[in-house]
Formats: C-alpha cells, structure tokens, sequence
C-alpha cells in the first residue's frame, strides 16, 4: 500500500478535563472512501475539526502528504487540499447559489484588487472563466437553474449537495464530509450514496465521511473506522464491522442475561 | 444659497463616513466603534500639511494631496490598530476600537502644535461641493467595484459565516484587515475633506457620539447596503436641519431623538431601510441581470 | 531617608488612599456591568445611567428634606427599578438576536437618558447639597483621609460583602450562578431565569445607584452626563479583573482607581483617561478575560 494522503498519528483532544478524542489513529489513501461511525458524541466531528484547523491538538500529529498541519489555520489546511461540510450546513445563506459556488473559487483567481476596482481586462477574463467553471460545477449537482436563487431558499436536500458542491469547488484531493445524509429520507440517501461513489471516480478524490445511517456507510464505505467515547474501538470493511461485537455493544449496549 | 451648498456639502462628507464605515461593519461584519478616530486622523494630517506646509501649487492639486495624506495616515492608524483588534470577537472588537479612538481624540488634545483643546484654526478652503462629491463618487464606485470581484466577495462571505469561509480556503483575518484599512482610509479622506471645508477642527467634533453618529446612518440605511449608507447619511445630516426649523425645543431633543430612533430600529426593524440589498439601477432600467 | 524621598513616600501614599476610594466607585459600578454581563452576555452601556439616576435620586431627596439614611435606600432602589423595566422594553425582546444588536440597543438607551436628562434636568452641573459636617483626620505630615473617603471604602465594602453572601450563600444567588454558567439548563432545573435576570439587573444597578449618591456627597456636584466616563471606567474595571467575575470587578475597580491617581500624582493628569483606555486595551489583547479570568475554547 502507498503512502497516506492523511495520517491523523495517536492524536488526542482534551478540553479541559473531558477526554473528546483519545489517540486515535487515522489513515486516508489517495481515491480512498472512508467512513467514521459511532454512537453520539462519540468524537467523530472533533476529529473533523482537528483535520481541518478549527482545533489544534492536544497530542499526537496530523500530517497531509509528509507535512505536519497541526497548528495551521482552517483556511491554509484547505488551501493544502482538504474541503468538508458540516454538519449543520453553514452555506452563505443570504448569497445567491452560484456566489456560494463562486466564492469557492477565490483560490484560483489572481488578479489583484486595484484590477477588480478599476474593471480591468484580467479581471473580467478571470469572471468570465469563473462564472462558467461554477456553472458547470452546479450542472453536475442539477443545480444550474437555480444558480440566482438565494442558498436559503433552496429545499434541505439542494442545500446539502449545493454545500458538497462548494466544497468540491476549491479542488480539493480530501473531502470531509460531516454526516451528509443527516435530514434526508430514504429516497435521497440512496441517491446522495451514488452521487458519493460517483463524485469519488469523476473527481478522484479521496472522500472520509461521518454518517449515523448505517446503509449508506454499509454501501458506499470501503473502510470504516469506529469510534466511541473518543477512543477507536474497531477499524475494517463494512463486513467485518458489522460483525464485530464490539461494535454492536457500543450501539446497543450489553445483552442483558 | 450657500446655507444648502454648506448642508450639500456635509452630506457628501458624510456619505463618505457613512460607506466607508459600512464597508468595516455591514460588508465585513467587523463592528468598529471607533470610525471617529479615523475621521480625527484624516483631518487632523490633511489640516497640518495645508497649514505648515502646502505646496506652491494650484488650490485644487493641493487638495488632492491633502486628501492623499488624511486618507494614507488614517490607512497606516487602520493597520496598527486592526492587527491587534481584529482577532477580537464581537463585542470586545466593537471596545478595543472605542478605546483606540477615545485615545487618538485624547492625544490631539493634548497636541498644542495642532491647536490642542483650543482647536484647530485658518485651516484653508481648499474644498468645495464640487471636489467633496468627486470623492464621494470615488469612493462609492471603488467600494462597489471591490465588492463586485473576489475580494469583496471574501470580504462578505466573513460576515455570513466565518468558519464556512475559512473552510474554503479564505484567510479571513486578511480580508477582515483589507476592509478596516480601506474602510479607515476613506474616512480620513472624509476627515481631511472637512478640515478643508469648515476651516476649524476640534476634537470634541471627533468624539465617541460622532462614532454612533455614524453607526446609525448604516444601521437606519441597512447593514450591508452601499445605498443604504448613503440613503442614511443623507437622512442623519438633513435631520437636524429639519428640527432646527421645526422650532428650538425640537431641535434640543435631536439627540433623544436619535437614541429612540436606534432603540426602534433595533428593535422592529434591525435591518434598516435596504438590508444587505443594494438600488440596483440596471434593473430599474429593465436591463437583464449578469 | 532624606526629606525627598520621605515626601515621595508621603505622596504615593496619599495617592494610594485617594486611588483605593475612587477604585471602591468604579467597583461598586462594575459590579453591575460585571453580573450583567456573567447572565446574559451583555455588555449594558447604560449601566453608567444608573450610576447618574442614583445620583439624582439622592440629590432631589436631600433637597427635598429627606434625611441620608433614607435617602440612600430610595437611591439604591429607583436606579434599579428603572433597570428592571429597561431590561423588559428594550433588551428581552432582542436577546435572541444577538451580542451586537444587544450592545446597539444599550448605546441607544445610554444616549437617551444622558440626553433626556439633559434636556430635562438642564446640562449645568447642581450642587449637592452637604449632607453631614465633614472631618479630615491627620495620618502624619503629609497625608489626610476625609469622613467621606472613609465612608466610601466602608460602605463599598459592606455592600460587596452584602454581594458576596447573596451570590454564594442564598437560593437566589445559587439561581443567578446557574443562570450564568447555562440559561437553558437553569430553565430546565425550574428556575425562573427571566425573573432571575430582572433581579441581577436591579441589584447591578442599585448598586451603581449607591455610587452615584457617594460621588454626589465627595465631589459636591452632579450631572446629566455624569454616567458617561465613569461608566466606561467601570467597564475597563470589570474588563480588567475579568468580565463576569465578581471578585474582578472589585479588583479591576481598584487597580483602575490607584492606576489613574498614580498617573495623576506622578505623570500629568491630561493623561489619566488615555491611560485607562490604554490599560483596556492592554488587557483585550494581552488576556481578554481578564486578570482572574480562564481561557475557554469555542465550540463548533
């Protein structure tokens, strides 16, 4: 096996007195699809948080590609090529669908300010591309005829690809994504299972993923780790974690004799 | 006559307050209370080059530089200031910049150079309407392009969520400091524009009241909207004119008037005249949107 | 020790009584921001209001023959009546909204009192009435502490023991504590937090209220915009020793007065207010919350 794109290396994260994440270790491969299960409260989302900057840990180190990231900012980690979502969508709520999208892309743009004040011809050149790679990235998500709408008005379900499609935007090699199927009925998980499986070939990129709804990380995951209370009590195909009575125990506790 | 052509003129100084203030605390989200220290810095730095050192050339090329110098020292305050109040939530922000400006108006009292507690006088008349809404038109039309590209769409997407924007790659302490220097620069554009139109500063006309002054033309105009700014300082600058001709009495309860009016606002309608949205005249002119 | 350095000493010493009695002011006011603060994360800009009604209230009862023990009670309790009723009209209905609106809105009632006040009561500061002969007691050569200073720090004193056996050994003051770690827990628990909150705000204020009267009897005057900067002071102080603190705020209010009359005494007096707007600074970004504050993280 190659090298990891992502190594999250015996990393803790003590607030206070509470113990959230207890030396987990963590690897993500190039193309990989990785799930992370768990009871609530179980860490998942700390452990998001520490990947992507928002904490710093406690112990232990977090390295993307041979470098360290434990101390850098959120927006160096995703400029280092890691996107998520959240699990509460944090869309730019009061900005249209394809501003979300185009926001994303602010990377890439390199004209200067002064040239966006006076209208320059690089600046409009640099628009003009912008607007068309965002409205070719909302075509694949079907969300292209609603580019005006404002983010808020969009149904649950749109808002949720319409974040996944933002992320997506910045170019990322990993994405993290923070329990996409929370909120969604039956019909949508199954399509946002194949829409994930999907945007994993066309993309190729690596996808690590929280989810509570068992189905889709039972068909989409090709590994899964498990965490309860902060500590990883199981790692391997959805096979294995099925059967693993470990795992059962963390969900529905002892048998009762 | 020239009573309305004075009045003209303040509005235009205030628009520049007013958009340039909305720029740090509608566009960014960063609440600054302390705009009046920039507006001091501005007039304070324009007045002393026209007074000890103005250049032996025409009037209105002497007032471009002036203006360069008020907008260029108050940009150079914004930095110092900013780097250490912008990591600074909410509230502590909205404190620190309060402070910053109270001591920038207690130092200029206690400059006798620059005129002290006695003010600053023969300050020349440099300005006019003309010139004064020039800058006016500079500023609005350099805020509004920069909003239009990415960098003012960074600058935004702080505002709406700043954990969302970090998560896409914006540094948003950059972008948060972008729009304090700019928005500091204008206002002391603003600063030295007045010097050179009223012929005497002082800093009791730069105080923390002149800061919520401020504040509450963007909040009445809209937090976030270029027009409501300048819908605003309109409104804020002709108001008192227009109780001081609804009768003396009237005219001393301006500033009650002013609290409850914020009180209201802020209670019914937090969101002010136009809210985020901007007059957008092309289409009023039924031309199709980009 | 030669004459000078005796002086000096004499000097610093006076500035220490002088800084403790003004110190024990800004405390007793920011004890008020400070519970405020701790309760609902606001910070009331018109607390410095309360302090200034206080003011007025024992000025118009002494003149209107009230004796000072009477007077002192009606000025601790109208100040925070008003408060109750401020906190009803104009920050519970925008306590969801927010820590800036909620900061807005307390400018915007700062300003109307100060104003109304002004318009009402007429700008010119009003000679408070002397209430009691005043005596200067001695300590050695150089250095006097007044019956009213003494009064000051003693009455400071009780009203913050007075304080402290509220908060910690009352049920009231076990549900204002609750409130303050977690509002939708104490609500849970049964606690009543919406009359817990009129209640932190009328004790805040009642206490500035009882500043005000104290400032009114040693500098003999009061003033519709007597409120302003003593209230952003007391906001400095609480800041100072650690916002939502109660403890910090009596250590702020004192640190912040013996700081100002040391500047005062020792460096130039035009100085004093840039170096407490100094300290402020100083403190936000050196350690935000405050000298006995902890450091908390935010969570996501």
């Amino acid at each position: 096996m190659s090298a990891p794109i992502l190594h999250a290396n015996n990393i803790t994260m003590k607030f206070g007195g509470l113990v959230a994440v207890d030396q987990l270790n963590l690897k993500v491969f190039k193309n990989d699809l990785v799930g992370i299960i768990g009871p609530n409260g179980a860490g998942k989302t700390t452990v998001f948080n520490m990947i992507t900057g928002i904490y710093t840990p406690s112990d232990g180190e977090i390295i993307l590609e041979k470098r360290n990231i434990n101390t850098e900012r959120p927006y160096a980690i995703s400029q280092l090529g890691i996107s998520r979502t959240f699990q509460n969508i944090r869309l730019f709520k009061d900005l249209s669908v394809i501003d979300n999208i185009r926001l994303a892309g602010h990377q890439g743009l390199t004209y200067s300010a002064m040239s966006s004040i006076i209208r320059s011809k690089s600046f409009k050149t640099a628009e003009k591309k912008l607007t068309e790679e965002a409205i070719d990235l909302l075509k694949i998500f079907k969300l292209e005829n609603k580019k005006d709408f404002l983010a808020k008005n969009l149904p649950y379900g749109e808002q949720r690809r319409l974040e996944i499609a933002r992320a997506l935007a910045t170019g990322p090699q990993l994405l993290l994504l923070d329990e996409p199927a929370a909120g969604m009925n039956p019909n949508e998980t199954n399509e946002l299972s194949e829409l994930i499986g999907w945007l994993r070939d066309y993309f190729k990129i690596a996808i690590l993923l929280i989810e509570h709804d068992m189905g889709l990380v039972m068909n989409v995951c090709e590994r899964i780790y498990v965490l309860d209370y902060g500590k990883l009590i199981a790692h391997g195909t959805p096979g294995e974690i099925q059967n693993n009575p470990k795992v059962i125990e963390a969900y529905l506790g002892t048998e009762v004799d | 006559m020239e009573y309305l052509a004075h009045l003209t003129l303040n509005c235009g100084i205030f628009i520049i307050l007013a958009v340039s203030l909305n720029l740090i605390n509608g566009m960014a989200g960063q609440f600054s209370l302390g705009h009046a220290g920039f507006w001091a810095i501005g007039a304070y730095t324009g007045a002393a080059f026209s007074v000890f050192s103005p250049l032996p050339i025409p009037d209105w090329m002497n007032l471009f530089i002036g203006c360069g110098i008020g907008g260029i020292s108050a940009s150079i305050a914004g930095i110092l200031i900013g780097i250490p109040c912008l990591r600074l939530r909410g509230d502590y922000l909205a404190i620190a910049t309060l402070g910053f400006s109270e001591i920038i108006r207690l130092l200029i009292v206690n400059m006798d150079v620059v005129g002290g507690p006695r003010g600053f006088t023969n300050i020349p008349k440099w300005a006019n309407l003309g010139w004064v809404y020039l800058w006016v038109v500079i500023t609005i039309l350099f805020i509004s392009n920069l909003m239009k590209g990415t960098h003012g769409r960074a600058i935004i997407s702080i505002r709406e969520d700043e954990i969302a924007a970090e998560s896409i790659g914006i540094n948003t302490f950059k972008y948060k400091l972008m729009a304090f220097v700019i928005g500091s620069g204008f206002a002391g554009v603003a600063g030295a524009l007045f010097a050179y139109s009223q012929q005497f500063i002082h800093p009791n006309g730069f105080n923390f009241l002149w800061s919520v002054i401020i504040l509450l033309m963007i909040i009445l105009g809209g937090l976030g909207s270029i027009t409501g700014a300048v819908i605003g300082a309109v409104i804020l600058t002709l108001l008192p004119e227009v109780l001081r001709l609804m009768g003396e009495t009237i005219s001393q309860w301006r500033m009650v008037i002013y609290s409850l009016l914020l009180i209201m606002l802020m209670l019914w309608r937090p969101q002010g005249l136009f809210g985020k949205k901007e007059l957008n005249l092309s289409a009023l002119l039924g031309r199709k949107k980009s | 020790m030669s004459e000078d350095q005796l002086y000096f000493f004499y000097d610093l010493f006076q500035y220490l009584i002088n800084g403790i009695c003004q110190g024990s002011i800004y405390a007793l006011i920011a004890l008020g921001y400070t519970m405020v603060y701790g309760i609902i994360k606001l910070i009331n800009f018109a607390h410095g209001e309360f302090y200034m009604i206080g003011a007025f209230t024992g000025y118009f009862c002494i003149r209107g023959g009230i004796p000072l023990y009477f007077a002192f009670p009606i000025a601790m309790l109208v100040p925070g009546i008003i408060a109750v009723l401020i906190e009803k009209i104009a920050y519970k209905p925008i306590r969801h909204a927010g820590r800036i609106p909620a900061l807005i809105t307390a400018l915007g009632v700062s300003f109307f009192f100060q104003y109304f006040g002004q318009n009402v009561l007429g700008a010119d500061p009003k000679a408070f009435p002397e209430v009691y002969e005043e005596t200067i007691y001695n300590l050695g050569e150089a250095v006097s502490i007044s019956s009213t200073q003494i009064i000051i720090i003693v009455t400071t004193l009780v009203l913050m023991l007075f304080l402290r056996w509220l908060v910690m050994s009352t049920k009231v003051g076990k549900a204002m504590r609750a409130t303050s770690f977690n509002k939708d827990a104490s609500e849970l628990m049964g606690i009543d937090t919406d009359k817990i909150i009129s209640f932190t705000f009328f004790i805040g204020a009642s206490m500035a209220g009882a500043a005000g009267v104290l400032v009114g009897i040693y500098y003999n005057t009061v003033e519709p915009m007597m409120g302003l900067i003593p209230g952003l002071k007391a906001f400095i102080a609480a800041v100072l020793g650690g916002i939502g603190i109660i403890p910090g705020a009596v250590l702020g209010g004192l640190v912040l007065g013996v700081v100002e009359n040391l500047v005062v005494g020792f460096w130039e007096s035009t100085y004093r207010d840039a170096v407490s707007f100094g300290i402020l600074i100083l403190i936000l970004l050196v350690k935000p919350t405050g000298i006995l504050g902890t450091k908390t993280k935010e969570k996501v």
